[in-house]
């Protein structure tokens, strides 16, 4: 198939054929493109998150004040705590959407007619890993700036800001598809995915410390290592199970 | 059918005796355990409790695998019931252990790494409820909740590797079984290492001698919120081979053991001790403790498969009230 081909005609080609004779990574990124479309046209999200994350930050920043090491020895662990809970509740907020969206528009069957669940699946995810980095990207500027977050290893805290964006969404895709077909949507998300999301934030947390604290690589490489396995371990199950949530 | 139903009777009968018998056992027959006191005989109640939880939790994922595999709702109900009983050993487990640890302790909670598994255990089971309750559609519902079951499933090797790492020690006895506390103690030499750390408390080995078939170590303990260096004397038995006397760090429940002496050579193995180290060493607070164990699992097992019956009955029965057009 052509790839410059436009997602509403890919999917209109593939449901008139049969879905699977689309090729995965091309009808996922079909998925992906239509996902970031109608995202740009509607902005709820990315509206919610972003002003969601602007806000933890700057209620921080007002309750606190700047705080300096001279004042507090464990500056590092406390910055790093508030920044992965500032990153994860803005997540429970808009990672959601994605399948949420589905649901409420009726459009979930037509999607289910278009695609395979896989191609559904890595689309979906493909969407939220990039409202994700664009939030965690926010937030840790503002946080930053508002907080006066020393970073003493830059390098070290992008890579686990990066790993530990891939672990969240790794786990929360799935739970959104899941929670897409409940009730009450939104607090759901937020249950569901804490308990599986402990280990990542620990990790996250202890290493994004040693990162602030201006520790080398050495320090980091341990949680990087959780955290890719956690990705990998929590991408593969949800590769398995997404087949029975996306059933109608 | 009758025959299987005496049997069943039977089972209950036996189980009703045997858990009797534990709880007269936990009290009458097992010793109380130096440093503990009365608190010590927890273990027979706590432990089982905390490990059926775990069992509980393997249970209902297997049951979850049969039901995406099979999609009975007779392997839904058994995930269900395991869970739900799971849930309830589960929060037995957490309120002894709290209220154990603050006896002993002086602490309800601490984030120690058993603690951290069991708190989040019970958050898995809590939101596995609160997904069942929000589905509406029965299919749906098990189906969904299976696959949440699984997913949890997959993330609790992380959190038992994870949790470990959040405190330096652990306060729970036998840490063998966690992965990364310092459990071996270290080696410290008067002509090499003298210094070392177990935890967040320092130790520095001034000397030993030995003061006839006991060998006394000399150990300065620095720690945190401790302004003044504490010298303490922990002795091993040498003919034994045993720690004998284990001082308790100033302020707090741990206690300092000398695990192994090289007294040519000015070697000492120093080791951090939780008091109720060695409990089970008791033949008697140990057979209790096993007998404990079966008593619960059985307690398990016919709470899960009874409250599995009466779900399948229930789902029975709205069947029936549909197929007949009752009003609700």
């Amino acid at each position: 198939m052509d790839p410059h081909i436009s997602p509403q005609s890919a999917i209109e080609t593939s449901s008139t054929a049969m879905p699977s004779e689309a090729p995965l990574l091309m009808a996922a990124w079909a998925v992906f493109r239509k996902d970031v479309r109608s995202e740009l046209r509607t902005r709820y999200a990315l509206n919610a998150i972003l002003l969601f994350a602007v806000s933890t930050v700057v209620a921080m920043s007002m309750g606190m004040g700047p705080l300096t090491v001279s004042r507090n020895a464990d500056l590092p662990i406390i910055q790093a705590a508030l920044l992965w809970v500032a990153i994860l509740f803005a997540a429970f907020t808009g990672l959601a959407r994605a399948f949420v969206q589905e649901e409420e528009a009726r459009t979930a069957a037509a999607l289910r007619l278009s695609a395979r669940p896989t191609a559904v699946f890595l689309g979906k995810l493909l969407f939220n890993l990039a409202l994700l980095l664009l939030l965690v990207a926010v937030t840790t500027t503002l946080f930053i700036i508002m907080l006066r977050v020393q970073a003493g290893n830059p390098g070290l805290l992008a890579a686990l800001l990066l790993a530990g964006s891939l672990g969240l969404v790794a786990a929360t895709t799935l739970i959104a598809a899941i929670i897409a077909r409940a009730s009450v949507k939104g607090a759901l998300f937020a249950v569901l995915s804490f308990p599986l999301l402990a280990p990542l934030l620990v990790v996250a947390i202890q290493g994004s410390a040693n990162a602030i604290a201006g520790r080398g690589w050495e320090s980091g490489v341990g949680s990087l290592q959780v955290l890719a396995g956690y990705t990998i371990a929590l991408f593969t199950a949800s590769l398995f199970l997404f087949n029975s949530v996306w059933e109608p | 059918m009758s025959d299987r139903l005496r049997l069943d009777q039977a089972a209950k009968f036996l189980l009703g005796v045997w858990m009797s018998g534990i709880v007269v056992a936990m009290f009458l027959i097992v010793p109380q355990y130096v440093g503990l006191g009365d608190a010590g005989r927890i273990i027979i109640l706590h432990v089982p409790t905390a490990w059926i939880t775990t069992v509980a939790f393997a249970v209902s994922a297997v049951y979850s695998i049969r039901y995406l595999w099979k999609r009975r709702p007779a392997d839904d109900a058994g995930a269900v019931a395991a869970a739900e009983a799971g849930f309830l050993f589960c929060a037995l487990a957490t309120v002894s252990g709290m209220w154990f640890a603050n006896i002993v302790w002086g602490t309800p909670w601490n984030w120690d790494p058993r603690e951290t598994t069991i708190l989040i255990l019970l958050l898995i089971y809590a939101a596995y409820f609160a997904l069942r309750s929000a589905l509406d559609d029965v299919e749906r519902r098990r189906r969904l909740a299976a696959v949440y079951n699984l997913f949890a499933a997959v993330t609790m090797p992380f959190l038992l590797f994870v949790a470990p790492r959040m405190a330096d020690s652990t306060l729970h006895p036998n840490c063998a079984f966690i992965q990364g506390s310092h459990c071996d103690g270290i080696w410290l030499e008067l002509n090499g290492t003298r210094i070392g750390q177990l935890g967040d408390v320092v130790l520095a080995l001034q000397g030993v001698e030995q003061r006839g078939d006991l060998a006394v170590a000399q150990v300065e303990v620095r720690m945190p919120g401790l302004r003044e260096v504490a010298l303490l004397e922990p002795s091993f038995e040498l003919a034994s081979g045993k720690p004998a006397d284990r001082p308790e760090f100033p302020g707090q429940q741990f206690l300092l053991a000398v695990e192994g002496v090289d007294l040519a050579n000015g070697r000492v193995l120093l080791n951090m001790e939780a008091p109720g180290s060695g409990l089970l060493s008791n033949s008697r607070t140990f057979w209790t403790f096993m007998a404990a164990n079966i008593g619960f699992l059985g307690l398990f097992i016919w709470l899960y498969r009874l409250r599995a019956d009466v779900l399948l009955l229930q789902e029975r029965l709205a069947r029936r009230e549909a197929a007949y057009e009752l009003p609700a």
